[in-house]
């Protein structure tokens, strides 16, 4: 178990390293710098080169490249040269809480309705539940989300009036967009869900606990649900990584301060370091989360021994 | 094994509360949670009615660090809460702010500044001439300076070495005479001087202050010090501001508004939403919302200082023939772009200066001028047949655009001109953003669309572009005499009436010349509360001015 691990977090340090200088390099192939283009164009060649020369831009990309692997090693991401003066390690802390939360609850929230909806399709297949099941599957997974947002938003927020239209102010703000998030959760959890169950309740041992005498939901709960979830956990680890490091169409729409615009608009203006900072940024939550999945499959069903498989 | 879901449970919750508590709802206080509170009265309703404004911003906030800055988001919120030595008034015309008035010499080059008794930093602190010579300094030295020292060491003697770092703070033209007085040495005569001392980089700073912040200037609201009608009471870059009158305030009798919030909302129909809802007093509209609003009686447009054009490059061919280049102009109609492509607020354009541009003796630019380029598609014809026979061949035309969808939209409308006038195929390229600029930069297009918008309300800032420009490439490889003559000329002009004469007939050259194609001038399209008044915007530089805003 302690080798395995220690193998896996050098595994972690190789990946991050290889995304780290992938990024470098690919990003500074973007045409334009960081700065007001249009009004440099007015300069010559050499002016615009001092210009950049005040920010290192000058020098040959090896060179940036070293410097700024560096500094990373040293813990340091840099300053932004969007938001002048903040560093990009303030930028990801201040903008991460909004969009965390909303991942957060979008995941419980997905994972609960999502969970439960494919259960009952399971047990009541190919009846009315099973089909409306699906159909709410269906239709989460082929409506973007965004469109699901703008109409939460006008009836909800405008015409009902219920909920804030948009905005971050207290926790109500937060639903919405939670909601809006989750809806691809639900559909994705409950369809996997249900097949799984399908096949789970096929097995040999769920006729054994039948006639054991167990009871129904003692058999529901400790042996179909933890066979079916095994898959479905496979999935969790994307989904969790997305939702939780935000949506930028989502945060757009409800105005909320989050992290996901921030990436995009990072890339829109040539904001060297935030990109390097939010990709590696993401990166690191990516794999850790696999990582931890990996040790949570241990959890939900003991054949699966990571330290039994190879010492 | 039971037993770790319900551990795994309220750890999971547990962490759902740990980020609740770090996620900075900005609430707290603010009226527009009154939904949920519900008994807290609304404050924009209550007896103080007319107290609160509240309105968008379209982007993140990047940088209140006025000497800086760059962008029209920061601008609109430091025109509110800064103040330079004039300020633009609804006409565009600078008035006395921090200053009581100016004398300029007989040759125009020296303005000596009288600043008005009574003026504070909002800690109470007077403002002093040396405040904006420390200023000024800042904004122009290598170390500190932004991308817009330029506003400032073109027009401030010594400036342009002291930026260059060629020179020390001694040979900069700014001098302090006293406390009160103010005394600037100019390159060359610049009608548009007082009106730029209006431009937030022109804006005083408190040197103690400044010193005292060090790297934490301009990142929180406790790390501005400001002289103008508002003060800031919060500041999240991804959410917006709180402004509240300023009580130090020289004119705050003149203030109506108590407060304003400006919000950050970058979906522009979730602004639109918020408008209905009754949460914002004022809202850009896409252009595709236009036509629903448009006899509201709270639509209405406003023109910037921003001029799309097509530029012709005659370092390469087939524009280095003169025919091709003058039909390729006459051949499209942008009152049809504007009208029914852009349909969002943008004026056709049949010149180069923005319309409403100043002039001289409170005429406009384009009032002067006239119409220079309009449509005449037959002449276009003759041109194009005339210019095929001396090229000898049909030659084959790449339109370059950026990739957003205006750009995009208009490159489809000429190309479709083209087809309907001319009869010839114009093949569209299109690149984002900096990559048109790149391309352009390398003098590698035949055509392309672009725009310049102005920093100040003068002429020149359009036609010092063809002047020998640094980069050739990028202003088409346009190379005449006599025009950099005459906008060199006008530059050392002390008369106005005379300098004017000869901007018009630079600009009169270089369209004639067939350099440029006017499209449109830019417009926005708004809707603004019928109770909201006194919004001042400015087609350039810092807007809006909220100074003399009312809400009844």
């Amino acid at each position: 178990m302690k080798k395995y691990f220690i193998i896996r977090v050098i595994n972690i340090l190789i990946t991050l390293f290889i995304i780290a200088t992938a990024t470098f390099f690919l990003m500074k192939q973007l045409p334009g710098s960081p700065f007001d283009e249009e009004k440099l164009s007015n300069l010559s060649e050499e002016q615009r080169m001092e210009f950049y020369a005040r920010y290192g831009l000058d020098k040959p990309l090896s060179q940036q490249y070293v410097l700024y692997m560096k500094n990373l090693v040293q813990g340091d991401l840099g300053e932004s040269f969007y938001f002048k003066g903040q560093d990009v390690s303030t930028l990801i802390k201040n903008r991460i809480g909004p969009s965390a939360l909303l991942g957060v609850q979008a995941v419980l929230l997905g994972f609960t309705i999502g969970i439960i909806l494919g259960i009952v399709a399971a047990f009541r297949h190919n009846t009315m539940w099973d089909f409306s099941a699906m159909i709410v599957a269906v239709l989460g997974v082929s409506i973007p989300n965004f469109v699901f947002a703008a109409l939460l938003q006008y009836y909800v927020g405008l015409k009902l009036g219920i909920l804030p239209v948009a905005f971050w102010e207290s926790y109500s703000s937060s639903i919405m967009p939670t909601i809006a998030l989750s809806l691809m959760v639900i559909a994705l959890i409950a369809r996997f869900t249900r097949n799984e169950m399908l096949e789970v309740l096929q097995q040999d041992y769920m006729l054994t606990a039948k006639a054991k005498g167990v009871p129904p939901f003692k058999i529901i709960y400790k042996h179909a649900i933890r066979n079916a979830l095994i898959p479905v956990i496979t999935i969790l680890g994307p989904i969790v990584v997305s939702l939780l490091t935000g949506s930028l169409v989502i945060e757009n729409i409800f105005g909320v301060p989050g992290i996901g615009s921030l990436f995009v608009d990072s890339i829109k203006v040539n904001d060297y370091t935030t990109i390097m900072g939010l990709t590696l940024f993401y990166s690191a939550f990516f794999v850790l989360t696999m990582l931890i999945i990996d040790l949570l499959y241990g959890v939900i069903d003991p054949r699966i021994r990571i330290s039994g498989a190879k010492e | 094994m039971k037993k770790t879901w319900p551990k795994m449970m309220s750890f999971l919750l547990l962490s759902l509360m740990v980020l609740l508590a770090g996620c900075n709802f900005s609430g707290g206080s603010k009226e527009t949670v009154k939904k949920e509170e519900g008994e807290k009265p609304v404050e924009s309703t209550d007896g103080k009615s007319g107290s609160v404004l509240n309105l968008s911003l379209d982007n993140d906030i990047p940088d209140l660090n006025q000497v800086k800055t760059t962008d029209a988001i920061s601008f609109a919120i430091l025109n509110n809460v800064m103040e330079g030595l004039y300020r633009l008034d609804e006409n565009n015309e600078p008035q006395p702010a921090m200053a009581e008035s100016y004398e300029r010499s007989e040759d125009g080059l020296t303005y000596t500044f009288t600043l008005k008794d009574g003026i504070k930093w909002s800690n109470g602190d007077p403002v002093t001439a040396n405040d904006f010579k420390y200023s000024w300094l800042r904004a122009m030295h290598p170390d500190t300076a932004g991308s817009y020292a330029s506003i400032l060491t073109d027009y401030i003697k010594g400036g342009a070495a002291y930026a260059a770092g060629e020179s020390d703070a001694d040979s900069v033209a700014i001098e302090v005479k006293n406390e009160k007085t103010l005394v600037v040495e100019l390159i060359q005569p610049t009608p548009f001087f007082v009106g730029l001392t209006a431009f937030v980089t022109y804006f005083p700073l408190n040197e103690a202050f400044t010193t005292e912040k060090g790297n934490d200037f301009g990142l929180t609201y406790e790390g501005i010090l400001y002289n103008g009608p508002y003060v800031l009471t919060a500041y999240d870059q991804a959410q917006g501001v709180t402004m509240e009158k300023n009580p130090e305030y020289w004119d705050k009798d003149k203030v109506a508004v108590q407060k304003v919030n400006m919000k950050v909302i970058k979906e522009q129909s979730t602004a639109l939403n918020l408008y209905e809802a009754g949460e914002l007093d004022k809202v850009y509209l896409a252009s595709a919302d236009v036509n629903s609003y448009k006899d509201s009686s709270e639509f209405n447009t406003e023109t910037e200082f921003r001029t799309y054009f097509i530029q012709f490059n005659l370092g390469k061919e087939p524009f280095d023939n003169e025919n091709i280049r003058k039909a390729l102009q006459l051949a499209y109609d942008p009152q049809v772009l504007t009208d029914v492509i852009l349909n969002n607020g943008s004026e056709p354009a049949y010149g180069l200066v923005a319309t409403k541009m100043a002039g001289v003796d409170g005429k406009s630019f384009r009032e002067l001028q006239g119409d220079v380029i309009k449509p005449d598609i037959e002449k276009a014809k003759e041109l194009w047949v005339k210019g095929v026979e001396e090229l000898g061949k049909t030659p084959s035309i790449d339109l370059l655009t950026a990739d957003d969808t205006v750009s995009k939209d208009t490159g489809t409308f000429l190309q479709s001109e083209y087809k309907k006038n001319l009869g010839i195929d114009v093949n569209l390229v299109t690149q984002p953003y900096s990559g048109r600029l790149d391309t352009m930069r390398a003098g590698d297009y035949q055509m392309g669309v672009n725009r310049w918008g102005a920093d100040f309300n003068d002429s020149i800032t359009y036609l010092d572009l063809w002047n020998a420009p640094s980069n050739p490439h990028f202003r088409g490889n346009y190379f005449n005499e006599k025009y950099d003559e005459l906008v060199n000329a006008a530059k050392s002009e002390a008369d106005e009436n005379v300098r004017i004469e000869k901007l018009l007939e630079a600009e009169k050259i270089l369209l004639e010349d067939g350099i440029v194609g006017p499209l449109y001038y830019d417009g926005l399209s708004y809707l603004q509360k019928s109770n909201v008044k006194g919004i001042v915007t400015h087609p350039y530089g810092a807007s809006p001015d909220l100074k003399w805003a009312t809400v009844e």
